[in-house]
């Protein structure tokens, strides 16, 4: 065994912490440098594939000067009108789900229902909301049977409104999710207690639940404003080319090789989602964190 | 009562009462509405499956029914089957990884006093843009250090979008785990190894497996990093993607394909959620 075995400190280490170290050092390197070196990238030219390292706000200037600026402003609009629409339809819900809800099997069904999807291919699920609702899709075909329209709808696809409509699914449960884990911990002694000393439900709500399930409602604001800002899917298939967002303009770019504009256009998304988190990290700085809301895994 | 009401908020008691009321009138539309929206997940799903028994797909109208799309999905044009292999392939491999690199960190990881800086960075690409990352690796990795992409990068990109979902089926388990139990093993006598491989590995064995499938189908169902990490290689879903962003679009294969993945990966996450989640009733 000792020739098995010639660093005991190595052993002791890998019996304390495995190989979390090595494992940790490769993460960051590999991953987290590349990811943060964005920003960097957007201060270079490029030729080819190749960047050129002298610094320049060539890439800055030219997407403010183009249409990568409106683009970024109408994701985040619409992005944050989502987010927003989530979190008013998903707190209800989830109030009911960890407090309410009273039969096993229709809770057991709904977490099966909201864990599914996040799985599955969005592709392939989303480009059926083509045939829908298109202009000879199955909405329109009802609608005109039944007379209640005499020329076919053109706004339900490819238009800002059936991009709204189509995060509304894909994302509810990333907004549910943080939501039903953080309102979950809250003790029913506490709410109970709020009742018993003549708090009622609006009282008990404003000033117990809501306050204790802030570290969620932060979770799920940023777990769904997060990848909605990268969705490659949904504006693509149900905005087509009317609704440009990030995925489309970056697409784009890179079909032309602009590197450097591609660049500056995914660090000024990084920054804004960056900034953005921290904002509402320092929010719930009082509350106890965002790592509150992983305790909810533990039970 | 009123005397409770504290500053700020609405005095009369009334208006409490009013308002006490509405919200509990307003509860089962909440709920309506809660549902509605999960409906919306599902309403694709099943049009999905629904369109490709249907023989006019495009029209959104589910008869004449037909099977005519599976049939020419297998015996007509095949060129699915190179992607679907690779996909197949790459999800393994990432599931492996997956697996691996769930179990070293995620057994350490609650035992760790100073564990919080650590998991954020771990679980730091679900905080990130799934597209700003598959950029900003693409730019690393081949424009900074030159390296050619291939097959690596796609296992390499997989590999960072599902591991914080591994990693977090991995604690699910792993937080529960009792720490007394691997110690009164040492105590016992048992080496390192004994214990990792006696001990830990059969307890944490839902932990490991839910992360290998979710590993597996978080890379077999990848496409937005895989857009950019890639050198001309097919997987899967970017076939499916190319396909069915193109105006003339293959039916057999969104639809007749699509609805075998989608119902294969539902079976897959359902097995995985079983097994992470039953056990801790039965205890």
């Amino acid at each position: 065994m000792v020739f098995l075995n010639p660093f005991p400190r190595l052993r002791r280490l890998a019996a304390r912490g495995g190989f979390i170290a090595p494992f940790t050092i490769v993460w960051v390197l590999g991953v987290l440098v590349p990811v943060l070196g964005v920003v960097v990238f957007s201060f270079f030219d490029s030729r080819g594939v190749k960047f050129i390292f002298e610094p320049t706000l060539y890439a800055y200037e030219s997407t403010f000067s183009h249409a990568g600026w409106q683009v970024l402003l109408r994701s985040v609009r619409i992005t944050a009108t989502v987010t927003v629409i989530e979190l008013i339809v998903a707190y209800p819900f989830a109030l009911w789900l960890a407090k309410s809800a009273r039969s096993p099997l229709l809770k057991l069904v709904t977490f099966a229902a909201l864990t599914v999807p996040f799985f599955l291919s969005p592709a392939s699920r989303t480009i059926v909301w083509r045939v829908i609702l298109g202009k000879n899709g199955l909405i329109n075909t009802i609608l005109l049977e039944l007379s209640i329209i005499s020329e076919p709808l053109d706004w339900l696809l490819f238009s800002e409104p059936a991009v709204h409509f189509g995060f509304f699914g894909p994302y509810f449960p990333n907004m549910v999710w943080p939501l039903f884990l953080s309102i979950t911990l809250i003790d029913d002694e506490i709410i109970e207690a709020s009742r018993d000393l003549g708090g009622g439900r609006f009282h008990t709500f404003w000033h117990v639940i809501l306050p204790l399930s802030l570290p969620g409602i932060v979770a799920g604001v940023i777990f769904t404003f997060v990848p909605m800002m990268g969705d490659t899917v949904v504006p693509q298939t149900v905005g087509g080319g009317a609704v440009l967002m990030l995925s489309s303009e970056i697409n784009s770019l890179f079909s032309v090789l602009n590197y450097p504009v591609a660049a500056a256009v995914s660090a000024l998304a990084l920054i804004l989602v960056a900034v953005f988190q921290l904002l509402m990290v320092l929010v719930l700085r009082r509350t106890g964190g965002i790592a509150h809301v992983f305790e909810g895994l533990r039970r | 009562m009123t005397a409770l009401s504290t500053p700020g908020t609405i005095r009369s008691r009334r208006g409490i009462m009013f308002v006490d009321r509405m919200m509990r009138a307003a509860r089962p539309f909440g709920v309506a509405i809660g549902y509605l929206w999960v409906t919306l997940i599902y309403i694709p799903i099943v049009w999905l499956a629904v369109m490709s028994v249907s023989s006019r797909p495009l029209t959104g109208v589910p008869y004449p029914l037909s099977l005519e799309w599976y049939d020419s999905l297998f015996s007509g044009d095949l060129r699915w089957l190179p992607p679907l292999e690779r996909s197949l392939i790459l999800g393994i491999i990432v599931s492996v990884l997956c697996m691996i690199a769930a179990t070293m960190v995620g057994r350490v990881l609650p035992q760790l006093r100073r564990r919080g800086g650590l998991l954020a960075a771990f679980l730091a690409p679900l905080f990130v843009p799934a597209l700003v990352t598959g950029v900003s690796m693409f730019m690393f990795y081949r424009a900074l250090i030159g390296l050619k992409l291939g097959d690596w990068s796609l296992i390499l990109a997989h590999f960072v979008w599902a591991f914080p979902f591994a990693l977090l089926a991995m604690l699910v388990v792993s937080s529960r785990f009792d720490i007394r139990m691997s110690e009164a093993a040492s105590d016992l006598g048992a080496t390192n190894w004994q214990r990792f491989w006696q001990i830990e590995v059969p307890l944490l064995r839902p932990g490991i497996i839910a992360s290998g499938f979710f590993g597996f189908l978080l890379s077999f169902n990848e496409l937005p990093l895989s857009i950019y990490m890639r050198a001309g290689q097919m997987t899967l879903p970017l076939h499916l993607w190319a396909e069915s962003t193109a105006h003339q679009s293959s039916i057999p294969l969104i639809y007749g394909m699509s609805t075998l993945v989608t119902f294969v990966s539902i079976i897959i996450v359902v097995v995985a959620l079983r097994l992470l989640f039953f056990r801790k009733e039965q205890q």
